[in-house]
């Protein structure tokens, strides 16, 4: 009935919805050219992998952990391993886009900026969350500590999305530099500290097995600095890709 | 030389600015003057608390600084104008001059008092986080050779950071602090904390009306250092074409 | 009533201002001498550019 009265609004309407599609599209699909070429060559998470267990070996040697003193550092040990993992990761992600030219053809694709953003942001989320889901029960066989509570878990993946979404912002700012993975953690660790504090915070509190009274307000700050982090990098990216 | 010749390539100094750099100067040596003769001695610590009004000043400096170089890089990125980019680069440098200043001198205070140069207290560590974030700015900017990739991306990690040095202190912050809390609070009992009787608090306002004059001339004497500078790469790569 | 000593922190008021006093004077020195360098610079480069217009109208 409308169609035939005002074909113009129709339109307009269904150009929306095809352009909302258009970036979900876009989405999924830098998330799965990021997850098939990883299948395919496994570099980047062989390598983030192999570099967790080696931290948490050097720990192990440097802080002499044995079962009976692990509990009190292992929210830190955890947290360490992670974000040097991580930034390994990152760097390697975004420096791939930058060295294959994906970037420069991503940037043709008419969808708006932030789609290649959230593209990545999920793309580096699942390798650091993939790292994370073997590093913890391997790390529970070796020191005989119990990670498997939800609250733990939810914990490590608030925190892996703080740190990823800042994360992505700056390393595909690092990467256009001349000193490239030098300067990511230089750039990265003082602006994701906060995340950082408030995931161990919380991990330690919910290790220690407090009551949840003193772990909501870490838990609180986690999701408050996400929702932060992630909104501020949203808007911030289109400047990086910009050419 | 005639003194014309000077003149040729650079603009001078505007009178507004030589009226203003005099006027820095003489407020800071009011400032200074009322810091080690007027204000009294704060009884339980010593000579030692004469170097809190410049401490906090310099903090003062450092945190404005640190938003002049936040909102000068957001009009950067909606306008495209070069001369925001030099600003938010000038206040940069100051901010991380002054935020050193803060740090050092707080470590001197603290070492008779605390007894010890350093603790890991909130404020502490987040004016170091603070320092560390605009030495990383800095060093982002120098390893980009395009002008304008570099004020781009100067100015998104200049947002950046200044989003996160605030969450940083009150994440921090959760954890107990010893750092006295000038303005009253719940920092009465804390070692180094103080009354602040009228003549102390009258030279602190000056010394902080003292620093932000400071900081407004330098600033501006900075801008147009850097003006100049752009000016000399200009003329170079004009000469390097020819 | 017990009054407590004054302790005599006399000499860490003393270092406190000269680092801070030193690091300000060290920045606007630098700020000087930087300027300085860029004056002269510019200077060279514009007598260049200046001479070599010269010989070429000539």
């Amino acid at each position: 009935m409308a169609e035939d009265r005002s074909p113009t609004v129709l339109r307009i309407d269904g150009g929306r919805e095809a352009g909302i599609r258009r970036y979900f599209r876009a989405i999924s699909a830098i998330v799965w050219k990021d997850l098939a070429a990883e299948l395919r060559s496994r570099e980047l998470m062989s390598a983030m992998l192999v570099f967790a267990l080696l931290v948490i070996l050097i720990f192990n040697f440097a802080l002499e952990l044995s079962v009976r003193s692990v509990e009190t550092v292992t929210s830190g040990v955890l947290w360490v391993t992670f974000v040097f993992a991580g930034t390994l990761g990152l760097g390697r992600s975004m420096a791939i886009e930058k060295d294959r030219g994906c970037l420069d053809g991503l940037l043709l694709v008419p969808v708006d900026r932030s789609a290649l953003y959230f593209g990545k942001l999920l793309g580096n989320l699942i390798f650091m969350l993939v790292v994370e889901a073997i590093v913890l029960p391997l790390y529970s066989l070796l020191f005989s500590v119990n990670l498997f509570d939800p609250r733990l878990l939810l914990v490590i993946l608030l925190g892996s999305v703080g740190y990823s979404a800042v994360g992505t912002l700056l390393a595909s700012m690092a990467v256009q530099t001349r000193t490239r993975d030098m300067l990511l953690p230089i750039l990265l660790f003082p602006i994701v500290l906060p995340v950082v504090v408030a995931a161990v915070k919380a991990s330690n509190a919910i290790q220690q097995s407090l009551e949840m009274a003193t772990i909501w307000p870490w838990l609180n700050l986690l999701i408050a600095f996400d929702v932060i982090f992630v909104a501020a990098a949203f808007m911030l990216f289109d400047f990086v890709v910009e050419e | 030389m005639a003194a014309g010749d000077a003149n040729r390539s650079m603009e001078p100094m505007p009178i507004l600015l030589k009226v203003l750099s005099g006027f820095s100067v003489a407020l800071f040596s009011v400032a200074l003057y009322m810091v080690w003769f007027y204000a009294p001695r704060e009884v339980v610590m010593g000579e030692v608390q004469r170097v809190f009004y410049f401490h906090v000043a310099a903090g003062w400096v450092g945190a404005l600084a640190f938003l002049v170089t936040a909102i000068a890089g957001a009009i950067y990125l909606l306008r495209e104008e070069s001369r925001w980019d030099l600003l938010a680069l000038s206040s940069v440098e100051i901010g991380v001059v002054f935020i050193l200043i803060n740090i050092v001198s707080g470590s001197i205070w603290a070492k008779p008092i605390w007894g010890t140069w350093w603790t890991w207290d909130p404020r502490l560590i987040t004016a170091t986080i603070m320092e560390l974030i605009y030495i990383a700015y800095l060093m982002l900017r120098q390893g980009i050779d395009d002008p304008r990739r570099r004020a781009r991306f100067g100015a998104v990690y200049g947002i950046a950071g200044f989003i996160s040095v605030p969450i940083t202190f009150l994440s921090i912050r959760l954890l107990r602090t010893i750092h006295p809390l000038v303005f009253g609070g719940e920092g009465g009992s804390l070692a180094g904390s103080f009354n602040m009787e009228p003549p102390m608090f009258l030279t602190f306002m000056i010394s902080l009306l003292a620093f932000t004059f400071v900081f407004v001339t330098l600033l501006w004497h900075r801008y147009r250092l850097q003006l100049r500078a752009e000016q000399l790469e200009q003329t170079k790569m004009k000469l390097l074409l020819e | 009533m017990v009054r407590a000593v004054t302790p005599d922190t006399f000499s860490f008021m003393v270092l406190g201002y000269a680092v801070i006093l030193g690091t300000m004077a060290a920045y606007t020195i630098s700020l000087m001498l930087r300027s300085r360098r860029i004056n002269i610079e510019l200077r060279m480069l514009e007598d260049a550019q200046a001479r070599e217009r010269e010989s070429q109208t000539r």
